[in-house]
């Protein structure tokens, strides 16, 4: 019997562990995942001030800060009973795009694309964002850290800094952005959009062009038939910051749409 | 000759920290082309048996951030510590405990029944908890030891520098890789940020009636902040007189209240013993109430000492009346 443990997972928000058991003919009896951390904030939060949970949760990740900021925010505008003004509302939903924007940048070129690019036989001191920008040219490589950059000071300009930001409070938001900045946001928005579009350019190229990484991602041990829950807005389409939480099956067909206060 | 080894890894931490680091742009790949970086897990793939497999002394510095709470943390802490020349305490968590360090205000035990036992959700008619040792099948699967306090990194092994901040700003971190590559440290010991206090930067006008107090605090949601005018002088809780500048006063930039994520300035041994000091000069003690006004601060552990209990005089009291 022999155990394969891979310590620790890497090129993710977390900590963890997999222990693999292979049986006497070398086989895979059994795969077991661990995350060996706690840090316990169900119990901590509990005796806090309501209005600092927003910067107190963010912890939980400071790869996504944000989005638990958000959610955490939006909780609070539900206990106090308040609505945020459209200008705040909007505010928070632009914040809430530019690091949806940079947060998936991130994960794909500096998590997730390394697998395929230089792929997962390569050797481990250049599976990583450093391969691949080395792959693809390091023009793609300063694109992508000029865009974060610029998405990221955008967070950090609404809400005083972008791992961690600040500007969540029951109701609306710390501080305005001024109608000067629109003309700079709205560039920021179209490099964005532009942006996100070469990157599934790349995606195409190097993900599902490459015979034996397509065979891959299409084999058994790689897909997971399952349901999908998402927040969508009043057509249907994707939402992030605000809407109704709709579940289709694996066919995609619609089996659930509630508000996410029932 | 070779590159100098640096490795950067997380104890009880988010993860902010390693987007710091990433947030240096250009410079991280300047930086990344001067080192051979030899454990990263947030970003690289290189495993714990890459590092046991270094000589003592191997890797030229370490940047460690995350609290200390596990057995595994405290092993890496020490693993860490045993190859690297240089050890440095990596935010805010690692340098005092951090927000993870809130915990201490609670205990293993009510964490354990938060987590496991008691939400809605979670379906566990066994009462099942962590434990160091459990089985699945066959298969012995160890767990490390959960503590029932969160440490901080000097807690547990010698500290050379500590980078303060949640997270530290790139600004300051740049200038500490610059000063690790090209050996112009500062003493050991040193914190890697101005000698000073938050409001000695701080972009905001002190009182605009000089000798006014405040009588009663605010909290962030009562009132709209005047965004020129000094977050004590309006009755709001800051955290600016006992903690140490450098983080470019983002938080009070972006219009709330510094909450002291760079720990004390130098001088000051307990960040929240000072801070209610600072608090309790603002009010005003003339008022018949008084005693009213101090319970006014609901959770002056959690408020004063957000990110440092574990270094506080709080927790050393604790660890001592521990069984």
């Amino acid at each position: 019997m022999k155990t394969i443990t891979i310590d620790p997972i890497t090129r993710l928000e977390g900590h963890g562990k997999i222990s693999i058991f292979l049986d006497d003919a070398g086989e895979v009896e059994r795969a077991v995942l661990q995350v060996p951390e706690l840090r316990g904030f169900e119990a901590f939060v509990v005796g806090r001030l309501a209005e600092d949970l927003p910067q107190i949760t963010s912890r939980i990740c400071g790869i996504c800060p944000t989005a638990h900021h958000m959610a955490s925010v939006k909780a609070l505008d539900d206990l106090f009973q308040v609505t945020p003004t459209p200008a705040a509302r909007a505010v928070r939903e632009l914040v809430y795009s530019a690091f949806l924007v940079e947060d998936h940048a991130l994960h794909f070129y500096y998590l997730a694309a390394p697998d395929f690019l230089p792929g997962a036989d390569a050797p481990a001191a250049t599976r990583n964002v450093l391969g691949l920008v080395a792959a693809v040219g390091k023009e793609v490589g300063l694109r992508l850290i000029d865009m974060r950059r610029r998405l990221r000071d955008l967070v950090a300009f609404a809400g005083g800094k972008a791992t961690h930001p600040v500007l969540g409070v029951p109701g609306g938001v710390s501080r305005p952005i001024p109608e000067s900045e629109r003309p700079k946001i709205r560039e920021l928005a179209r490099d964005a959009v532009a942006f996100a579009r070469d990157t599934l350019g790349i995606f195409h190229k190097v993900v599902l062009g490459n015979r034996a990484t397509l065979d891959l991602i299409r084999s058994d041990g790689y897909s997971l038939t399952t349901y999908y829950m998402g927040l969508v807005d009043e057509q249907n389409r994707l939402s992030f910051y605000d809407g109704w939480l709709r579940v289709v099956g694996p066919d995609g067909a619609e089996r659930a749409r509630f508000a996410p206060r029932e | 000759m070779s590159k100098p080894k640096v490795a950067i890894y997380w104890l009880a931490s988010c993860g902010g920290c390693d987007e710091a680091l990433v947030d240096l742009g250009p410079s991280l790949l300047e930086v990344a082309d001067a080192v051979d970086l030899v454990l990263w897990p947030a970003a690289l793939d290189f495993k714990v048996r890459d590092i046991e497999a270094l000589a003592d002394g191997a890797i030229t510095a370490s940047l460690v951030n995350g609290a200390v709470r596990t057995d595994e943390q405290a092993h890496m802490a020490r693993l860490l510590r045993r190859k690297s020349q240089v050890l440095v305490a990596f935010g805010a968590c690692a340098h005092l405990g951090g927000i993870p360090g809130l915990a201490n205000l609670v205990g293993s035990a009510e964490i354990f029944r938060a987590k496991y036992l008691a939400p809605p959700f979670v379906d566990n008619p066994n009462g099942v908890v962590p434990t160091p040792h459990a089985k699945v099948g066959a298969h012995e699967l160890p767990l490390p030891g959960f503590w029932p306090q969160v440490h901080s990194l000097e807690q547990i092994v010698p500290v050379d520098y500590t980078l303060p901040g949640c997270p530290p700003p790139p600004p300051l971190i740049l200038a500490a890789l610059h000063a690790l590559l090209s050996g112009k440290l500062p003493a050991k010991g040193s914190v890697l940020a101005p000698e000073r206090a938050l409001c000695d930067t701080c972009p905001r006008k002190p009182a605009r009636e000089p000798g006014r107090k405040p009588v009663k605090l605010r909290r962030v949601h009562q009132a709209a902040a005047d965004p020129d005018q000094c977050f004590l002088e309006q009755g709001f809780v800051c955290a600016g007189p006992a903690t140490r500048g450098g983080c470019g006063e983002s938080c009070i930039r972006g219009n709330m209240p510094c909450s002291g994520c760079f720990g004390p300035p130098p001088g000051v041994e307990d960040q929240a013993a000072k801070l209610v000091s600072a608090v309790a000069s603002m009010l005003d003690t003339r008022a018949a109430d008084a005693a009213a006004l101090a319970h006014e601060l609901v959770d002056p552990a959690g408020t004063l000492g957000r990110y440092a209990i574990p270094a506080s005089l709080l927790t050393a009291r604790r660890d001592r009346t521990e069984p």
